[in-house]
């Protein structure tokens, strides 16, 4: 596997609950999350093998899950013999160079694991970046996308008889969070909506100076034919790909 | 199982798709076993012969169908694990096995001739004459048309053949003879016709230049996206290149095939079945666009329009095309 340069993170984080809960755990040392991500780690293998056998092919690769939303990331390397999940600080930068990175907010990660999302449509949307070995990135979502994982019913599974405490603060929980979302995305929307409508007028002028300059263009290039002029670029459309 | 108007073939590329297509209405669920032998050859995709075991199972308590595609080209001197795809498929009891070479086609009829063979899209028939011959000289039951012809010349083509036609509804749009596109193959060394991937993952790099983002395939720079752009798969049909001295998509604009507003159309032209691309995609998307197919063509069955559906998420480029079908494009 090769390894990838670092870049700027592009993914600007949206207004979320969980913006403003890494927001207040920045004091908090991520190495206080490794035995809670280890735990986590091994329920789901434990619970999911196929998935696990999938991954074998990756090897030593090593990726970099970067939640843009929360003040850390993880490393994950899901091919070794024990499979090793762990928290970094920021975005990494002291790990040196991973196989690949994989930027996305915090809950497009969880629903792209849990299957609920489709990773090529939060790819197309710009949702997800990813960086460095596409095959790798590649398997490790076949894989996990193969695996029913539900992480909730996986980390519960070990609880036992603690189970249905552990169910009913989970969608208590879940009942807060729903609403924090909805009143930030209000929040959101009275805020950028100003700005939105600004921004919408100033790109229906750019497309249209857009199309008139389109015009230009082609009304210069049939004057230029009928002078017999060549057109610019030798007026034969060399289809090079850019090659480099 | 009560035979649907126009059967829905989906994709999956994992049990857990073949599950969520099941349960979103498939009638028939295509896969393809973890090697070069089909057609969707991508790392930790398709299918272990104890996993295809299974989908068989679940499918048919669930009175569905599952499809086998052993639908790439044999490499030559080799066609041991095209052979072997062909006889596992029949084996563990699939109820067709999708093929495109004839040699292939020749050994599963000699060896397996209970199994029930469709013609791949790979095999590029778009004639009367070629489905014919495939017909005649190898039983094929049901061909899958390429997509290039208009529903008019599907329905021409439907009077002339004596066998099933099968078409393309939604998904990633090939843009050139299937089956014959050597892009892939000229950029990286691998294609999807011998080794059932088109634009490897091995060869793909993403690569940030300040606001833009660069996708390119080997030593080809195929797109480079604004920020405010929506993104594309990075095959080389689909990709921006400058002629001219303007950037543009010489062959096609990163889209997606949506017919789901034609399905009354096709069911007239005697169209048997619908085809969904995209066993590459997550159990999301199977799940999503086949639950909206299942309602359509329950919809158009009763003669109904096809009810509202959202799929703009998951096509490509996030746009949509009825492609060669109503006759716009070539």
């Amino acid at each position: 596997m090769s390894e990838t340069p670092r870049q700027a993170p592009p993914l600007p984080p949206p207004l979320s609950p969980v913006l403003l809960a890494g927001f207040a755990l920045r004091p908090v040392p991520p190495a206080l999350l490794g035995p809670f991500l280890k735990l986590a780690l091994s329920a789901v293998s434990r619970r999911h093998p196929d998935v696990m056998a999938r991954l074998e092919t990756l090897g030593d690769a090593e990726f970099l899950i970067d939640p843009v939303d929360l003040p850390f990331s993880f490393l994950l390397r899901p091919g070794a013999p024990s499979p090793v999940l762990e928290p970094v600080g920021g975005d990494g930068e002291g790990i040196g160079r991973p196989t690949a990175i994989i930027r996305a907010p915090l809950l497009a990660l969880i629903d792209l694991l849990e299957g609920r999302l489709d990773g090529d449509a939060l790819f197309f949307s710009r949702d997800l970046t990813i960086e460095g070995d596409t095959e790798a990135v590649l398997t490790l979502r076949n894989a996990l996308d193969s695996g029913e994982i539900d992480l909730i019913e996986d980390l519960l599974s070990p609880l036992g008889p603690l189970d249905r405490p552990a169910r009913w603060a989970l969608t208590a929980f879940g009942a807060v969070f729903t609403r924090a979302a909805r009143d930030l995305e209000t929040l959101r929307d009275a805020f950028v909506a100003p700005v939105a409508r600004r921004s919408g007028a100033q790109a229906a002028e750019i497309r249209e100076l857009d199309e008139r300059l389109t015009a230009l263009h082609r009304r210069v290039r049939q004057v230029r034919q009928v002078h017999g002029a060549r057109a610019p670029g030798g007026g034969v459309a060399k289809a090079h790909a850019g090659k480099g | 199982m009560s035979e649907a108007p126009l059967e829905l073939v989906c994709p999956a590329g994992t049990p857990a798709a073949l599950r969520a297509a099941v349960e979103a209405g498939a009638d028939a669920v295509y896969v393809g076993f973890r090697d070069e032998t089909n057609a969707r050859n991508y790392p930790g995709l398709n299918f272990s012969r104890p996993e295809l075991g299974q989908g068989v199972g679940y499918a048919h308590e669930l009175g569905r169908k599952v499809y086998v595609a052993v639908n790439t080209f044999p490499a030559a001197g080799n066609p041991g694990p095209w052979r072997r795809a062909v006889d596992d498929a029949a084996g563990l009891g699939a109820d067709a096995i999708i093929i495109a070479d004839i040699g292939l086609l020749d050994y599963a009829r000699r060896r397996h001739p209970e199994a029930r063979r469709h013609l791949s899209v790979q095999a590029s028939a778009s004639n009367a004459e070629a489905i014919r011959f495939y017909h005649e000289a190898f039983g094929v039951k049901r061909v899958v048309l390429p997509r290039v012809l208009t529903v008019g010349e599907i329905a021409e083509l439907n009077a002339k053949i004596p066998v099933e036609t099968e078409v393309f509804a939604f998904g990633g749009m090939c843009v050139m003879a299937e089956g014959r596109c050597a892009l892939s193959s000229y950029a990286t060394g691998r294609s999807p016709n011998l080794d059932g991937v088109c634009s490897p993952a091995s060869h793909v790099r993403y690569e940030r230049r300040g606001a833009k983002l660069i996708s390119r395939l080997g030593d080809f720079t195929v797109n480079v996206f604004r920020d405010d752009e929506a993104r594309s798969y990075p095959t080389l049909c689909k990709g921006r290149f400058v002629a001219g001295g303007r950037a543009s998509y010489l062959f096609e604009e990163p889209t997606s095939l949506n017919a789901i507003a034609m399905l009354p159309d096709l069911m007239a032209a005697g169209v048997r079945a619908l085809k969904i691309e995209g066993r590459q995609r997550g159990r999301a998307y199977v799940a999503q666009v086949v639950g909206a197919f299942r309602r359509a063509i329950d919809a158009a069955a009763r003669g109904e329009p096809a009810p509202a559906s959202d799929l703009g998420a998951v096509t490509e480029g996030h746009r949509d095309t009825e492609g060669a079908y109503a006759g716009s494009w070539r």
